[in-house]
């Protein structure tokens, strides 16, 4: 199977001199195409870091990380925003939206960027999604005026409309009760599903549990990996079993 | 604790603490040097007309005087405390050379006295008396600050050698509004060339009660005493030489108030962006009981110190300053008597600055009463939204490109953010625009009809000579035959008495000719045009309360002849009591006759009247520009440095304060431009949403303060105008500066500012601004 994400020997760090601290200490990994991936460890274990990485938008002290073919420390700063847009996704525990927009034009944002003779095909678009995901009526609200699983939801339209080849998702169910919890999971599952991949960054074996391989990860380093078959619905629970097995394994 | 917290606060954010320390201390700055200008213009004018003993009511008069009957009206006159008659020697400005030059093209009359021995003395720079002796010269100090001559230099006058031995204030005399000056020769000199020019006398009272002037005036006309020449009176005096600096004052009067309001604009728009990060702070300090007065102190105390630390710069930069701007005071006029006074103005100044900027500082304050506490401990930001963009979408947006839609988004839907710097914009372009109408306004051709001068190219000045009506029909007839002129006209001055309101009667000078050739402007009315109609100038129809339609009486050989009011204009010339009128009368003496004309071809001008210069002798021809020039020379110089100042200054502001804004913006919306970097927004899509911010902000800024300077800005420069003497006023735009370089230059500065505020925006890591 194609890699579309490989992170060769990833030295990143933070803070200058005696208090320079390696967040990440050579790790290596890598994300087949249309592959469904969790990264899971305690706080302070470099996960999201290692997401920033891996999605460019951070760089990289040492090692090199490989996006569909290219280098990105060889990419400039305007290519790495191409890139980004058009080929990635996002997803955060926070909503982050702008607040002067609308829900609509939250969505459509980064596709308008240059793009504005398109705009009826790419609100046609984002009204698409919004059925999918079931808020339709939201389009003309404010973000003040919805709530978090909404807003998410939304959020996951964003990261969807350029039909990107990868999704990543930083706790993207963090701040969510239980039962919005698993309608954006089920959404995620969708899809990849329909062929995206998506990597997920969560300290919640059940959100983990649902992807097909968990990368474990503590003090900046990969200390475990877990592989299950694709999720159809069924043996939740003993998927999300063996999770916490390993999670006590290696005492996070 | 208070310390404490100021001293972090301020360390937080340098860069705007800074900026709004120079804005206060530049406020504070202007302020003082108002103050201490005014209170030394003031003193420096009073002790000029003490030491000089300046006279309260003065008669020029050029012809026969009877010295013994004005001699004997003055010792019958119980409100006369000293009377003298000093002789004027009128010369051409040919027969005068100052180290080699002629001042043939001054079109100042030139003249000699010897020193006068009761009042009117003519001082030296250091404010004394000056004692002349044989051989010596003293020079208008005018000539002096235009570097015509120096000390030492050689002076010939009429073949006669002098040394040019110092200069003289003349506190008659001194301002260029005045249209003649004094040199100051000793009396055997004076003798020696008497015979080469024409005698004028300056007739001279000192009253004992100066609030009589009035009364003192119509005795004086009433008397029939002579009365061929313009009447001065000592509140002309004053006004004539206070009115450059003067002006020059109530410019940085207008400019200081600008840059209060610019401080105060700062210190809202820090307050407000400051209240909204520390909004859950507040919150959280209003739930465990502290009072608002309390948490004000917090704030209040941080900016009593910036305020502090702002007004005392502001002091001392005026103490530098002041030198610079009390240099024609000090040159003119001298040292002024209370100087500690003025510093004391100068502080008084600098304070009410510092209480309005508590004042406001603890008005902003008052919103925190509004904060509620469990709102803002819960949202941490401010509920409150402005409402009115929301039908600006994204989604409909076809026309604009999608960074600058954005920009535009941002400000409409942060009005209240952006209301301070458009403020700030249109104030900066006020200051620009509106010193620069005004400038051009006065050195316009055509601003010389509100002062009382036509539209013409030459103007032919006959008087002080005999047989004034000869002369001029000499001219006439050479007029007539020159083809280069396009049109004349002859204007006759005589005097005649006025009935007032209490039947007394007064001098009254009237301007007899065809006053339509070259019109001027009529604040209200019209030229004359029937023999039974007459003009004012506003100062005569001020003081004879008279309005257009009225009727006033004249006095001709003993006469009354009834004269319908047509128009009142302004009037700068002769003293500003003038009228116009168009019948014909053989009866008074001519004062003097001015010949007007226009030519058809304006390259010529120059030439042709040098040419009828050195053909009529007797006569002093000026091209009107320099006559102009010379009139209004250094007010207009005042103005256009005010001018290309206010310019320099409302660029620094537009620049600091875009600046100062744009690193705001920068820091409060981290968070935005990190979400949008995430979602492939380059740095240059976010710079270009900031351009597209502050440029939007400028044009509706740029639009409204060119409107404001057009209306608020017209009606206060006609109120500066209207202090000598016009008063109908419309500014003349050089559209080309006011609507394209202006608005250019403003352009440029908030883009670089721009530039470089948000040069941190490139700086901003997705990573480190959203956090989990």
């Amino acid at each position: 199977m194609k890699k579309i994400i490989i992170g060769d020997h990833i030295v990143k760090s933070y803070g200058e001199g005696d208090e320079k601290r390696n967040i990440l200490d050579g790790v290596s990994a890598y994300i087949n195409e249309g592959e469904f991936v969790a990264v899971m460890g305690p706080s302070g274990s470099g996960k999201s870091t290692l997401m920033f990485v891996l999605s460019g938008t951070d760089g990289v002290n040492d090692g090199k990380v490989v996006f569909d073919g290219r280098d990105l420390s060889a990419v400039g700063e305007n290519e790495l925003s191409d890139i980004r847009r058009i080929k990635m996704g996002f997803v955060f525990q926070q909503p982050t939206m702008l607040k002067n927009l609308n829900i609509l034009d939250n969505i459509i944002l980064p596709s308008m960027r240059n793009n504005r003779k398109n705009a009826a095909k790419i609100s046609e678009k984002a009204r698409a999604l919004m059925k999918r995901v079931g808020i339709t009526e939201l389009e003309k609200r404010d973000i003040t005026q919805v709530s978090g699983g909404q807003l998410q939801r939304a959020a996951i339209c964003r990261a969807l409309m350029n039909s990107p080849k990868i999704i990543f998702g930083d706790e993207p169910t963090g701040s969510l009760n239980s039962k919005s919890a698993q309608d954006i999971m089920d959404i995620f599952s969708e899809i990849n599903a329909e062929g995206t991949a998506v990597m997920l960054v969560t300290h919640d074996a059940k959100v983990a549990a649902r992807t097909e391989r968990i990368m474990f990860m503590r003090d900046g380093t990969i200390v475990s990996e877990l592989k299950l078959p694709k999720f159809e619905g069924a043996d939740m629970d003993g998927r999300i079993e063996k999770v916490t097995e390993i999670m006590r394994e290696i005492g996070i | 604790m208070y310390n404490r917290i100021i001293r972090n606060d301020i360390l937080k954010s340098k860069a705007i603490t800074l900026t709004t320390i120079i804005f206060i201390a530049a406020s504070a700055m202007l302020v003082s040097l108002a103050a201490i200008l005014v209170v030394n213009l003031s003193g420096a004018l009073d002790t000029l007309m003490k030491q000089a003993k300046t006279p309260h009511f003065m008669q020029m008069h050029s012809g026969e005087i009877d010295i013994a009957r004005l001699t004997s009206f003055a010792k019958q006159n119980n409100n006369v405390d000293d009377f003298q008659v000093i002789e004027f020697l009128n010369m051409d400005g040919a027969q005068i050379i100052l180290d080699g030059s002629s001042l043939a093209n001054s079109v100042q009359d030139n003249g000699f006295s010897i020193q006068s021995e009761k009042f009117d003395y003519l001082l030296d720079l250091n404010g004394n008396i000056i004692n002349v002796t044989n051989g010596e010269l003293y020079v208008p100090i005018s000539y002096m600050r235009d570097k015509t001559t120096k000390v030492g230099d050689r002076a010939v006058i009429s073949g006669k050698e002098f040394t040019v031995a110092g200069f003289l204030r003349d506190s008659q005399m001194n301002s260029t509004l005045s249209a003649s000056k004094r040199f100051l020769v000793s009396k055997d000199d004076y003798t020696e060339i008497k015979n080469l020019g024409s005698t004028e006398y300056l007739i001279e009272f000192r009253l004992k009660d100066l609030s009589a002037l009035g009364a003192f005036e119509t005795a004086y006309a009433s008397a029939g005493l002579e009365a061929n020449g313009p009447t001065v009176t000592y509140r002309l005096f004053k006004m004539m030489n206070a009115l450059s600096d003067g002006m020059m004052t109530a410019v940085i009067l207008l400019v200081s108030a600008l840059v209060v309001a610019i401080a105060f604009m700062c210190i809202r728009f820090t307050l407000l962006a400051k209240i909204e990060d520390d909004y859950r702070e507040i919150g959280v300090m209003k739930a465990i009981g502290l009072r608002v007065s309390d948490i004000k102190k917090i704030y209040l105390a941080k900016y009593a110190a910036i305020a502090a630390v702002g007004s005392l710069l502001g002091f001392v930069l005026s103490i530098m300053f002041k030198g610079m701007l009390l240099e024609n005071i000090r040159l003119y006029m001298g040292e002024s008597g209370d100087s500690s006074f003025a510093l004391l103005f100068g502080i008084i100044g600098i304070l009410l600055v510092f209480l309005a900027i508590i004042a406001y500082v603890s008005g902003v304050l008052r919103r925190f009463r509004k904060i509620s506490a469990a709102e803002a401990i819960r949202f941490g930001t401010s509920q409150e939204k402005d409402v009115g963009a929301k039908h600006f979408c994204l989604s409909g947006n076809r026309l604009l490109h999608t960074n600058v839609f954005l920009g535009i988004k941002d400000v409409l839907a942060r009005k209240r953010l952006y209301a301070t710097m458009l403020a700030v914009l249109v104030i900066s372009a006020f200051i620009i625009i509106v010193p620069q109408n005004l400038y051009n306004t006065i050195s316009s051709k055509s601003f010389s009809k509100y002062m009382g001068i036509g539209n013409y190219d030459m103007r032919i000045d006959i008087q002080q000579t005999d047989n004034i009506s000869e002369k001029a029909a000499e001219i006439i007839k050479m007029l007539n035959s020159d083809r280069t002129i396009s049109k004349y006209a002859v204007l006759t001055t005589k005097t005649f008495k006025v009935k007032t309101e209490d039947r007394s009667e007064e001098n009254i000078k009237v301007e007899l000719g065809d006053h339509s050739i070259f019109p001027i402007e009529y604040s209200g009315g019209r030229a004359p045009s029937a023999e039974n109609e007459i003009a004012l100038s506003v100062l005569n129809a001020n003081e004879l309360s008279k309005k257009v339609g009225d009727v006033i009486t004249l006095v001709m050989e003993g006469k009354e002849k009834n004269l319908t009011i047509s128009g009142i204009y302004s009037d700068i010339t002769n003293g500003g009591k003038t009228a116009k009128a168009v019948f014909t009368d053989n009866s008074a003496d001519i004062m003097w006759s001015i010949i007007c004309a226009e030519l058809s071809d304006k390259s010529l001008v120059e030439e042709r009247t040098s040419e009828y210069a050195s053909r009529f002798v007797f006569v002093k021809i000026s091209n009107i520009d320099e006559f102009v020039t010379q009139t209004f020379g250094s007010i207009i110089n005042s103005v256009k440095k005010a001018s290309s100042a206010a310019i320099a200054v409302a660029l620094i502001i537009t620049v600091l304060v875009t600046l100062l804004f744009m690193k705001m913006l920068v820091a409060k919306d981290r968070y935005s431009i990190a979400v949008m970097k995430a979602f492939g927004f380059t740095n240059s899509d976010i710079r270009a949403q900031y351009v597209s911010r502050s440029v939007f902000v400028l044009i509706v800024g740029i639009v409204l303060g060119t409107l404001l300077a057009n209306t608020l800005g017209e009606i206060l420069a006609g109120m500066v105008i209207s202090s000598f003497g016009a008063s109908t006023f419309k500014f003349a735009i050089h559209p080309l500066s006011a609507y394209l370089f202006s608005p250019l230059m403003m352009i440029c500065s908030v883009l670089i500012a721009t530039m470089i505020g948000t040069s941190g925006a490139g700086q901003i890591k997705i990573s480190e601004n959203i956090k989990e």
